[in-house]
């Protein structure tokens, strides 16, 4: 039997914070997570055995690699700490967390720190997007194109409108159900943006067409963000109980976990799944996974999800692929308000990827925190009522790696 | 109070009177935009669909003049909210027209940084005076959220908390209420700081001034740069009334330098007089934008090559902690610098925290250190003073400021030793500090 792995907390920044208008180097945004989350949680910095990062691309955004070493410098306690960076684009900071979370199970250690980070606001919105391209098939499907990624996205939903017929009214309730969750969550990059669903809606110079059905109310944000979270061993979370004068029990845990990886290319994913009734199969199968690995017989289990919705695509097929509704009735969810807080399976209380904002490689440490908060009831104005169990799911490239968690007790 | 679904801008073709129209559509409220024709309200709305960055948000508004639409306008409005331009006798004028056609119960607020909130209660009827206040909201309003909240002696008090409630939760307001002294909390504080920096660049210079107490020191701009923003008539405003109509410890930081005076006599208002330009002008040559220095002494703006700044030690150094995130090891140093540079800087970085602090309690500006925090932080992106006093240290800070010669505030005389002062849990100290 696997050593379960606990969530003792951590950290986010305020993602409405643009770094390189501070003039800050990504050592202070690793810093500032890693600080508020020893304080937040009340951590001995000594007692932290490993260290883990999250990051899609500072090579490019900031002419810097070797993150896991930077670790080192948040804390003169780090010393000497055995670190490492992941990278699986914007699934980065999950696979940071398996990494973890899989040193956990097996023994190794019993207290470990994982910090998800992307500074993305140092290049224009234009040479973003192209680093963005290179979690896709770079030479294949962006080189040379301009914002591939709301093109490949704008595509899952010419897939969906093929294979169940999609209407845009449905992605743009999906944006003002985001934005709005967002005006909640005091971090959120778009905490004080004006958007409804008549203008999500709308398409004019100030909802403009970005690529294909994709327009600016379906995208998620350029964000700069760090997280830190802190996993435990039995033992680690004991300790950390026993400081506190608390139930271990009372602590959350990661019940379950689901990765997969699909073909890189878009055109061989679709092709691929042709005959299958998910759009995404492999992305169906990480939740499966996660859900049995929990021991949970479906989404009725679960009380809120954090899911990915770098575009509102990813969400509207987040909602089939996780069984809110057959697969291609996801439109049945959002009409019947499922997916809002106070909804049967609220999505994305925080504000999501659209509202709250994307950091690439921070997103799913993020999600991961949020969960957290959700269960701990912590989350104040985006609480969901009676939180037990949530659900997140993460993903890489354009539906390439998906990693899925269920955090509960 | 009544529920505000309705409100009226007054002057709705000004900055501050389209921002303030989008805000309140954003919270969801039907606005209807005034002004002297409906054209120049028209002007407005579109102003304010290019702050929402939303065409659909002007569903929610409606455009009309003065003279054909206020009366009607104003009997079917919650909240009339009134964005002149700051003169008591033009906001008297249409105050007179307010109180004539407003509903009993109706809300009127002044968006005013600079008048007497209780003068302009007396321009119309009790009921007018009992439902009247200011909301002070900074430029622009849909990107800066700090928001003052004025009563005067005679606003109906249990207005007061729902108002602000409403202000925080449905409009993202971040709220700090004041008493009615001459220009609330924020100007009051802030252009204490950039007047004195003013007054010290008659001897040091612009440019030099700007560097020693620039971002490094807790500050999105530098400080002259910032007044060169605002307008130095704006600024010449606010410290002139600020000097007239109060006596505190920091009186001699109010009075404008002559030659600022001379500045904005000769029409040097900063940015927006481009050509004159202000403390700096910016000239295009050879197709680059390039920043010429005014001099004081002579009233000459000189080459960038010829202001240049000889970097400080100890300036340099914080900046280098401050960009990966060393905050407090940073403002260590800057208690520790020596030289005539690290004295000045201190002086007015400490008398910052000193007379901001000095601003809470009896008969003062506001009733806590958090509203003066909340007002330096939203409202001018400063560094708020305690975050100051936290990153350097309780002891340190009072020492600091007692060996400045300065008044050391209760509020830090009174800190526990224990805990931060400055407690907004979802707030990242380190976004005040740049490099």
């Amino acid at each position: 039997m696997a050593e379960p792995v606990y969530v003792l907390g951590g950290y986010q920044t305020d993602f409405a914070r643009n770094w390189t208008k501070e003039n800050k180097h990504i050592m202070a945004m690793i810093r500032e997570a890693v600080e508020g989350g020893l304080s937040e949680t009340g951590i001995d910095p000594e007692s932290i055995e490993v260290g883990h990062v999250g990051n899609f691309a500072a090579e490019l955004y900031s002419m810097q690699g070797h993150l896991g070493a930077f670790l080192v410098d948040a804390n003169p306690a780090f010393s000497g700490l055995p670190t490492a960076r992941h990278e699986a684009a914007c699934a980065s900071g999950s696979i940071a967390l398996l990494a973890a979370s899989a040193e956990i199970e097996a023994g190794r250690y019993d207290t470990a720190m994982v910090v998800g980070v992307e500074q993305m606001k140092t290049v224009d919105p234009k040479t973003g997007g192209d680093y963005l391209g290179t979690a896709a098939w770079y030479e294949r499907e962006a080189e040379g194109v301009d914002f591939p990624f709301p093109k490949l996205f704008g595509r899952l939903g010419d897939e969906y409108d093929k294979r169940y017929g999609l209407k845009d009214e449905h992605l743009a309730q999906i944006s003002a159900v985001n934005y709005s969750n967002a005006k909640r969550n005091p971090l959120a990059q778009t905490r004080s943006w004006y958007m409804t669903e008549e203008h999500a809606n709308s398409t004019d110079k100030f909802n403009s067409v970005i690529g294909g059905r994709i327009k600016v109310s379906d995208c998620s944000q350029v964000t700069d963000g760090a997280v830190a979270l802190f996993l435990a061993s039995r033992k680690g979370a004991e300790k950390y109980a026993s400081q506190r004068g608390i139930d271990v029990d009372s602590l959350p845990r990661i019940l379950g976990w689901g990765h997969r990886t699909a073909p890189i290319e878009f055109t061989t994913k679709v092709a691929e799944s042709a005959d299958n009734e998910y759009v995404l199969p492999h992305t169906r199968r990480a939740i499966v996974d996660a859900f049995e690995r929990a021991g949970l017989s479906g989404v009725d289990d679960v009380d809120a999800i954090e899911t990915h919705d770098c575009f509102t695509t990813s969400e509207y097929m987040a909602i089939d692929h996780f069984g809110l509704t057959k697969p291609g009735e996801s439109w049945k969810a959002v009409e019947e308000g499922v997916i809002e807080i106070g909804g049967k399976t609220p999505i994305n209380p925080s504000g999501g990827l659209i509202g709250a904002g994307h950091p690439v490689g921070a997103t799913g440490c993020r999600q991961l925190l949020d969960a957290h908060k959700q269960v701990q009831g912590n989350a104040g104005d985006y609480q969901v009522d009676n939180a037990k169990t949530i659900a997140t799911l993460n993903i890489g490239g354009s539906g390439t790696t998906s990693c899925c968690f269920i955090v509960g007790h | 109070m009544r529920d505000i679904q309705k409100v009226v801008v007054l002057g709705a073709n000004g900055t501050m009177g389209a921002g303030s129209a989008e805000v309140f559509a954003a919270g969801g409220c039907e606005v209807t935009l005034l002004a002297r024709s409906a054209d120049k309200a028209q002007a407005g709305l579109e102003s304010a669909q290019g702050m929402a960055k939303s065409a659909t948000i002007g569903d929610l508004m409606k455009v009309g003049s003065y003279e054909a639409d206020l009366e009607s306008a104003v009997a079917g409005a919650d909240l009339i909210f009134e964005a002149l331009a700051e003169d008591l006798d033009i906001k008297k004028e249409f105050f007179g027209r307010v109180t004539k056609a407003r509903q009993p119960d109706s809300i009127v607020a002044t968006v005013s940084s600079g008048l007497s909130i209780t003068e302009m209660a007396a321009a119309g009827d009790d009921s007018f005076a009992k439902h009247f206040l200011g909301i002070h909201l900074f430029n622009p309003p849909n990107v800066i959220v700090g928001t003052e909240v004025i009563p005067h002696n005679g606003t109906d008090p249990s207005l007061v908390a729902p108002i602000v409630e409403m202000l925080e939760s449905r409009f993202g307001r971040v709220v700090t209420v004041c008493r009615d002294l001459p220009a609330f909390a924020g100007n009051r504080v802030g252009f204490k700081v950039l007047n004195e920096v003013a007054q010290l660049a008659e001897e040091h210079g612009i440019a030099k001034m700007d560097y020693l107490i620039g971002p490094y020191t807790g500050r999105a701009m530098q400080p002259l740069a910032t007044v060169d923003l605002v307008g130095l008539d704006v600024h010449k405003a606010i410290v002139d009334n600020v000097h007239a109509n109060t006596k505190d410890e920091a009186h001699a930081a109010f009075a404008l330098p002559g030659y600022v005076e001379k500045l904005v006599a000769n029409g040097h208002l900063g940015n927006k007089t481009g050509a004159k330009g202000g403390f700096y002008r910016r000239v295009k040559e050879s197709g680059k934008n390039v920043r010429y220095t005014l001099d004081p002494a002579t009233g000459d703006y000189k080459a960038p090559g010829d202001t240049k700044v000889e970097p400080v030690e100890f300036i340099e150094a914080m900046g280098k902690l401050h960009r990966v995130g060393r905050y407090q090891e940073a403002m260590q140093l800057f208690v520790d610098a020596k030289g005539p540079e690290a004295d000045i800087a201190r002086k007015v970085i400490f008398g910052y925290v000193s007379y901001a602090l000095n601003r809470v309690g009896q008969g003062e500006v506001v009733e806590q250190a958090r509203d003066v925090d909340r007002i330096m932080g939203f409202g001018f992106n400063w560094a708020p003073p305690t975050v100051l006093a936290d990153a350097i240290g309780i002891k340190t800070t009072i020492a600091q400021i007692e060996k400045c010669g300065l008044e050391v505030p209760e509020v830090l005389a009174k800190a526990p030793a224990d805990q931060p002062l400055f407690n907004e849990p979802h707030v990242n100290r380190g976004r005040f500090f740049a490099s």
